[in-house]
């Protein structure tokens, strides 16, 4: 039996070290092994909520039938559907195991990145603790209300990783940032409101059952255009996108990993649980059309601005706008395949748009920015040189990285739900980030060096990021070892038209 | 039986071996990507037997992969794939000796014998595998390492032809991705038997868009004109015993992916249509186009690399022609291994190895003189003599000449030719200028020649010019055997692609 203690105690377990690192740091600066004590610290707080994780998949699947939709409610009271509380299925699961592991190879990176023996470093890392346990309370919430404050908490928290370096350009991005979620949780608020108007509660369940059944389906129309829009301005879904390269290229490159690989992937899993489980009206409105033709937008958008941009941490940013795009292809097939891609692509493409910003974010530390700064980069930093290529290859899709087989997974489910032009968009929009790609591999090494400073690539914070070359190569080689955490959500899809 | 999957393994485990060698010695590391390609045929060869004598003539290892998609990791091989896969071994042991000396000197060498190894694997796992999915992923792993050998250790501007080449072929894979996920969508089968079966049911319509889409993705890195333009850079860019894999295996890969997935899979299909007719007389056509456009560009050309990769394009020409000669109908899905068919395949083992002769030849020519306008060339023959020879036999069996290798499978492809025009008149044009095409390319051939060789040198460097150092000699012997033996005694190879029963 799964125990409301079995859920939170992931959540309480990161936020509990998050408060004491603050204290733990004080006494840790003292000392002469700082950096290796402060690891042994982050390793004990993931370890720790890795296994509380751990404690809470096990339960789950050891269920008689791992029931999707297993609600587990603060109280036991008969009206305890309409109460507040969480929900776990296949989903929630597999997201967390997934926020634990790649949250704790950032964290490693953070360490070595932002200097662990400055003051504020350790104010990051508790934030990085706490937005992890955020993004974990919203992937087990049961309700709309639940899900909408815990995945507040970690948008909006975001933007304390993204001005760590209190510079005027992060300032001005992070206000541009906040002022758009802002302006997007009031159009969810709104939203929501209407939907408890409608149905009198705002749990999962019981919208959905209520949704179906509903008569006049208008106001439901109005509800469903503002929460999407609400969400696709969090997700930076074309036309709601600008803001995100202004805020991954000013944040610093740990924080742009964070970013991409938790904060990103965790405003589309928002966005796919409230569309395709709670709100789905098929009937009402033709939105998987809508959200095709948004597909077919981001996609060309994000990859047409990575392609005029100078900078290197942009383009990656702009990708990650890309990435976005080619995900959302999976959602509007809703299909077994479809999902089955999209819980791929927030792994796979995750971890590669976090490489890839780790490995700009070592070579920026040696004042490598733009294209042209990054002229016989292979000669000079030959190992970062490689993450980055591998990076790119991944994302451009070049099997058997695992770029290739997320894209693979949503274009054919595009095919199987009969919009093949959006997957002709999409390998099409592929060929470009390949051009784009390659542009940016030929400066790496077909340019000679515009000086011969000799750099000695700095061997500890290589780890992280070769964790996550050697992740990318072998999940994309072998992907069943994700598929095997992937099939029992799959299989329990009754929800899905 | 593990034969297969040690195939996969050793390159794979001999990626950081080869790389720690290298760090030491450069010319070790060669020695040990040959000594993988070497047992790498060996293992090869042992299907061989089972491959004659089992009732279906097949050999097949099933492993599990990725059981969401119900892909199997299926290595398989029949007389085709595998008479394919041990000539592509025979050329890296080849492409691995001749660097010894030929790269000797240049920087990195390490890493240039990395990723000769990773290509090795693409290379060889292209041709044995059955499922579709993995064939794509060796596609794909054919292009990265050679666009990175180009770039980095090729000639004038490589990273240019570099690019065109990557930009080319994977601008072709994608539209083999959409190919192979539509079949994936209507038969829900990653293997390639299974999908034809099923595709069989399934409306002509929407099957002639996936053969026009895979077909038009390989026609890319076969180098068919008018998608021919990445070719002549990167073959001529690139150092020579890469031109050789260039033009020995990866554009014959392109030929054999047509072989197998558009005509094998998905063909049978919409055999029967007038669609199906017409998909065949379009291969004739384009064939017969890049064959004269090929031989005609060798013809005025004057670099010497430039003349061997404009001749790649005319063959390539060929091997569509011999493919348009693909049964046409026959009736549902059984197709019976023809004369035309048989000299196609032959005809991409003997270009293979007679190309692969011919651009080391250049290369051992360019790595000796420094020049490679042929016009600056001549009197090479008495100073070059190894070469001179090597060159003559490579570039008399390119033009058809016997005894030499291609000579036989291109007679097999005119052969089927006329078999096949007693039942389609269609073909007697196509097969006319297909012979007149012949006859152009045995004028380039005794051009280049007769440019290099004879005559009187043109320029006098100050360079003494002596005959090529002793890897490369023994690489070039290596191939020179095979021109000759195939030449003379093609029967074992021919054997082997006679059994193939189905496709």
């Amino acid at each position: 039996m799964v125990d409301i203690l079995d859920v939170v105690l992931p959540i309480i377990s990161l936020v509990t070290f998050a408060v004491l690192t603050i204290p733990v740091f004080r006494v840790i600066r003292k000392t002469q092994h700082r950096t290796a004590l402060a690891l042994a610290w982050f390793a004990t707080a993931f370890l720790v909520s890795g296994a509380a994780v751990a404690n809470l998949a096990l339960q789950y699947y050891s269920l008689e039938s791992p029931l999707p939709f297993l609600s587990v409610t603060l109280s036991d009271t008969p009206l305890s559907e309409f109460s507040s509380g969480f929900m776990i299925d296949g989903i929630s699961v597999y997201m967390a195991i997934m926020f634990v592991a790649v949250s704790a190879i950032i964290l490693v990176y953070s360490v070595f990145y932002v200097d662990s023996s400055k003051r504020p470093s350790e104010r990051y890392f508790a934030i990085m603790l706490v937005l992890t346990a955020a993004l974990m309370g919203a992937v087990f919430a049961g309700d709309l209300l639940t899900l909408f404050i815990f995945w507040e908490a970690a948008a909006a928290g975001s933007s304390f990783l993204m001005i760590y370096k209190k510079d005027p350009v992060s300032l001005n991005s992070t206000l541009k940032y906040l002022v758009m979620i802002i302006i997007a949780s009031a159009f969810i608020v709104f939203g929501l409101s209407i939907v408890y108007g409608l149905t009198g509660s705002l749990n999962f369940w019981a919208v959905r059952e209520a949704l179906m059944t509903l008569a006049d389906k208008q106001l439901l129309v109005i509800a469903f255009i503002l929460i999407a829009s609400g969400y696709a301005i969090e997700a930076a879904i074309v036309p709601f996108h600008f803001w995100l390269p202004d805020a991954y290229a000013a944040s610093p490159s740990s924080s742009a990993a964070f970013l991409s690989a938790l904060i990103d992937q965790g405003s589309y899993y928002v966005l796919i649980r409230v569309l395709i489980f709670i709100l789905t009206p098929p009937d009402v409105l033709n939105w998987t059309f809508m959200l095709a033709v948004m597909a077919a937008l981001t996609m060309i958008v994000g990859n047409l601005f990575a392609l005029i941009q100078d900078n290197v941490k942009r383009l990656i940013a702009n990708i990650c706008v890309a990435d976005v795009g080619y995900n959302l292809v999976g959602i509007t097939s809703v299909t077994a395949l479809g999902l089955t891609g999209n819980l791929y692509f927030f792994l796979m493409g995750g971890i590669t748009t976090a490489l890839s910003f780790m490995a700009v974010g070592v070579a920026s530390r040696y004042g490598f920015r733009t294209l042209e700064d990054f002229s016989g980069l292979g000669k000079k930093m030959p190992l970062v040189s490689i993450a980055l290529v591998i990076a790119a290859l991944s994302f451009a899709g070049v099997p058997p990285l695992g770029g290739f087989m997320a894209k693979y997974l949503v274009f054919t489910a595009a095919i199987q739900a009969n919009m093949s032009w959006l997957a002709v968009v999409g390998v099409l929009t592929s060929v470009l980030q390949v051009a784009y790609l390659l542009r940016l591999v030929n400066y790496m090494y077909a340019r000679d060096p515009k000086d011969e400073i000799v750099i000695k690539e700095p061997k500890r914070i290589l780890v992280p990021i070769f964790i996550l070359v050697a992740a990318i190569i072998i999940l994309g080689f072998y992907p069943q070892i994700v598929f095997n955490f992937i099939d029992p959500v799959v299989n329990q899809l009754p929800l899905i038209p | 039986m593990v034969a297969l999957l040690l195939v996969f393994l050793l390159p794979t485990l001999g990626i950081p071996i080869v790389y720690l060698t290298g760090k030491k010695s450069p010319r070790a590391a060669a020695i040990v990507v040959a000594l993988i390609a070497l047992a790498n045929t060996g293992l090869l060869l042992t299907t061989v037997p089972e491959v004659l004598n089992s009732s279906d003539h097949v050999y097949v290892e099933p492993y599990a992969w990725i059981s969401i998609l119900e892909s199997e990791f299926t290595l398989f091989v029949d007389g085709i794939s595998l008479s394919l896969a041990i000539i592509t071994s025979v050329l890296i042991v080849v492409a691995a000796l001749f660097s010894i000396d030929y790269m000797e000197g240049k920087k990195n060498l390490a890493v240039y014998y990395t990723l000769l190894t990773m290509l090795s694997l693409g290379l060889v796992g292209v041709f044995i595998t059955s499922n579709i999915l993995l064939f794509y992923f060796c596609w794909e792993l054919m292009l990265v390492p050679a666009y990175f050998i180009i770039g980095g250790w090729g000639y004038r501007s490589p990273f240019r032809a570099a690019f065109k080449f990557f930009i080319f072929t994977h601008a072709g894979a994608v539209f083999v991705l959409l190919g192979i996920g539509a079949i994936y969508m209507f038969t829900g089968a990653t293997d390639m038997f299974l999908a034809q079966q099923s595709l069989m049911s399934v409306s002509p319509d929407l099957v002639r868009w996936i053969l026009l889409s895979l077909t038009a993705g390989f026609a890319v890195k076969m180098a068919v004109v008018p998608v021919h333009m990445w070719l002549p850079d990167a073959h001529s860019e690139a150092p020579s015993p890469m031109s050789a894999l260039l033009s020995g295996v990866i554009i014959s890969a392109g030929a054999y992916a047509i072989l197998r997935l558009s005509l094998g899979t998905v063909f049978p299909a919409v055999m029967d249509t007038a669609f199906g007719t017409d998909f065949v007389h379009g291969l004739a056509i384009f064939g017969v186009l890049s064959a004269f456009f090929g031989s005609l560009i060798a013809l005025v050309e004057t670099d010497i690399k430039r003349i061997i990769a404009y001749s790649s394009i005319a063959h390539m020409g060929y091997v569509l022609f011999g493919l348009s000669l693909f049964p046409s109908s026959l009736g549902a899905g059984v197709v019976v291994i023809t004369a035309a068919i048989t000299g196609t395949v032959l005809h991409l083992v003997t270009h293979a190895v007679s190309k692969g002769l011919l651009f080391l030849s250049a290369g051992a020519i360019m790595h000796q003189t420094e020049v490679r306008d042929i016009r600056e060339m001549g009197g090479l023959a008495g100073k070059m003599p190894f070469t001179a020879v090597s060159s003559t036999i490579a570039a008399l069996s390119i033009a058809g000449t016997p005894p030499f290798a291609c000579f036989i499978s291109e007679f097999l492809i005119f052969v089927g030719a006329f078999e096949v025009i007693s039942g389609d008149g269609f073909f007697l044009l196509p097969t006319a200028l297909m012979l007149i095409a012949t006859v152009l390319s045995l004028a380039y051939s005794l051009r280049y020649l007769s440019h290099v060789f004879l005559g009187k040198p043109k320029t006098e460097g100050e360079k003494k010019i002596v005959d090529v150092p002793i890897y490369m000699k023994a690489a070039m012997a290596i191939l020179v055997v095979f021109v000759i033996v195939l030449g003379i005694w093609p029967t074992f190879f021919i054997d082997l692609i006679n059994t193939v029963q189905f496709l």
